[in-house]
């Protein structure tokens, strides 16, 4: 029993350990490091939303996993973690996306969106018999004409950024995007930057088929890319399978 | 439900058990606070006004189907009582990439319902990465105006999906009719008269505009509480087309 006092600020997620940290949080950010990269560029010509899709058998529909969300026509939401939690996350950035066109007639601003999403996820790290998200967003879109970036992780906290990665290999990818960012690109120069700062994180070639792309512009708002368009801007980037190789 | 509408300080500590909701009726994103049950308010509801004879419609919409798409026409006056009370009044609104609804009754009933509509065609689309059907349109209207929250308001909704173009009289108590050709408002016996001559099954997207037109235009010359230019509106697998005519006449 006295074990078990001394140990509860290891299982409560409303207790502090004497250190002052909230370790289940901090559980909840590990299990975002174990999900499947996903990948966010913000430059002058719009943001490239990129996500990792691994595909654990032949037999399983690959259009069935679902990392890259639209939330609304200017806005799209990549995720990294437990999946079933970032279902609910989106479900509720979709509403409140809704909730601000019905009280004001106006598309939400990106920064509104992704503070509403942290404000909730804050509430899963003091409320009791909850357990926090496990799950990280990036949520990128168009604002009064301009491309936002943002990113929240488990605590409830909201980053702004120009470029970011969550998930598996996210310090290899943000040396990358580091190295390589150049806020005058277009929209083009997004999805490469992307594409290629993936690529530097894997050891194996990159596939149409094995990762997702979204993009958000001022013009088109929220646009899927393609299986043929992403396999064109892979093979642009060299970054493709090479057939010879495998053989 | 949610009560999406309620800014009440009290509401976040309890999110986190506000997930499920229980009414199969409810619209996703709630009405607004005046029309919550039904019969709050010293306002009738849709039906009571109905019944009462006290629906007036100062207006003339039409809406005609063909096999590559609908259009709807309406005339541009709002009244109030003898007053012309705009103009300019657009009582055709897209509620949806391919649909339109045509307003007649009150305008601040038909304005939030239309603000409804966008907001739940648009978490449709987001959720399910595909358009709501017409079925799924007109049912959800009719859902709304049951509901008793948009009171008198006699729409007609006009859309094209992927089984053809859709023409619904929507009720003010939230009927749901679907029809070939129809007419609302106080011009439109008029209307009516002109499209029972004029439409054709068979008939063209180009001369449904016409007849359209015709039947608003007749309107306009007989029904003083219609009048002041037209809209025209053609919805087609491409989308919604809507053109504005000052002298009803241009659109013949």
């Amino acid at each position: 029993m006295q074990q078990n006092q001394q140990q509860a600020y290891d299982r409560g997620i409303t207790i502090f350990s004497p250190d002052g940290r909230l370790y289940q949080v901090e559980y909840a950010r590990e299990a975002v490091k174990r999900g499947s990269a996903s990948i966010g560029v913000r430059t002058d010509g719009g943001v490239a939303l990129l996500a990792d899709r691994r595909i654990r058998s032949s037999l399983m529909e690959p259009s069935s996993v679902e990392k890259l969300h639209k939330a609304d026509d200017h806005i799209g939401i990549a995720s990294a973690g437990h999946v079933a939690d970032a279902r609910q996350l989106i479900d509720f950035a979709r509403r409140q996306a809704q909730v601000n066109r019905l009280r004001y007639e106006e598309p939400i601003g990106v920064e509104a969106l992704t503070k509403e999403i942290t404000d909730n996820i804050q509430q899963y790290t003091q409320v009791g018999g909850a357990r926090p998200f496990g799950v990280a967003l990036i949520v990128g879109g168009v604002e009064n004409g301009d491309p936002r970036l943002y990113e929240t992780d488990p605590s409830g906290v909201p980053t702004e950024w120009k470029s970011v990665a969550i998930g598996n290999e996210r310090e290899a990818i943000l040396e990358h995007l580091e190295e390589n960012y150049r806020a005058d690109a277009d929209l083009d120069g997004a999805i490469d930057l992307a594409l290629s700062a993936l690529a530097s994180a894997k050891e194996e070639a990159l596939d149409a088929e094995g990762v997702l792309l979204s993009t958000i512009d001022a013009d088109e708002g929220y646009r899927k890319r393609s299986d043929e368009e992403i396999a064109s801007a892979l093979s642009e980037l060299d970054l493709d399978t090479d057939e010879e190789e495998e053989e | 439900m949610t009560n999406d509408f309620d800014l009440d300080p009290t509401d976040t500590p309890n999110r986190i058990h506000q997930q499920c909701s229980g009414d199969a009726y409810a619209p996703e994103l709630g009405v607004p606070p005046a029309g919550r049950g039904g019969h709050g308010g010293d306002r009738p509801n849709a039906s009571e006004a109905s019944e009462n004879g006290e629906l007036k419609t100062g207006t003339t919409t039409v809406g005609i189907t063909t096999a590559d798409g609908v259009v709807l026409a309406t005339d541009m006056r709002a009244s109030a009582g003898n007053l012309v009370a705009s103009k300019q009044a657009e009582k055709i609104l897209e509620v949806h990439p391919r649909a339109a609804l045509t307003i007649s009754g009150a305008v601040s009933a038909a304005q939030s319902l239309v603000r409804s509509l966008k907001a739940e065609v648009r978490l449709y689309e987001a959720r399910r990465d595909e358009e709501m059907s017409m079925q799924a349109l007109s049912t959800l209207t009719g859902n709304l105006l049951r509901s008793g929250a948009f009171f008198i308001v006699a729409p007609i909704l006009g859309g094209v999906d992927s089984e053809g173009g859709h023409i619904y009289n929507i009720g003010p108590g939230g009927s749901v009719m679907e029809e070939e050709y129809f007419a609302t408002g106080s011009g439109s016996p008029f209307a009516l008269g002109v499209l029972e001559g004029a439409y054709d099954e068979e008939m063209s997207v180009e001369e449904a505009r016409d007849a359209a037109a015709r039947a608003v235009n007749s309107a306009i010359e007989r029904d003083t509480a219609s009048g002041n230019g037209m809209l025209l509106s053609v919805v087609t697998a491409e989308g919604v087309e809507t053109e504005q005519y000052e002298h009803p006449t241009e659109a013949l």
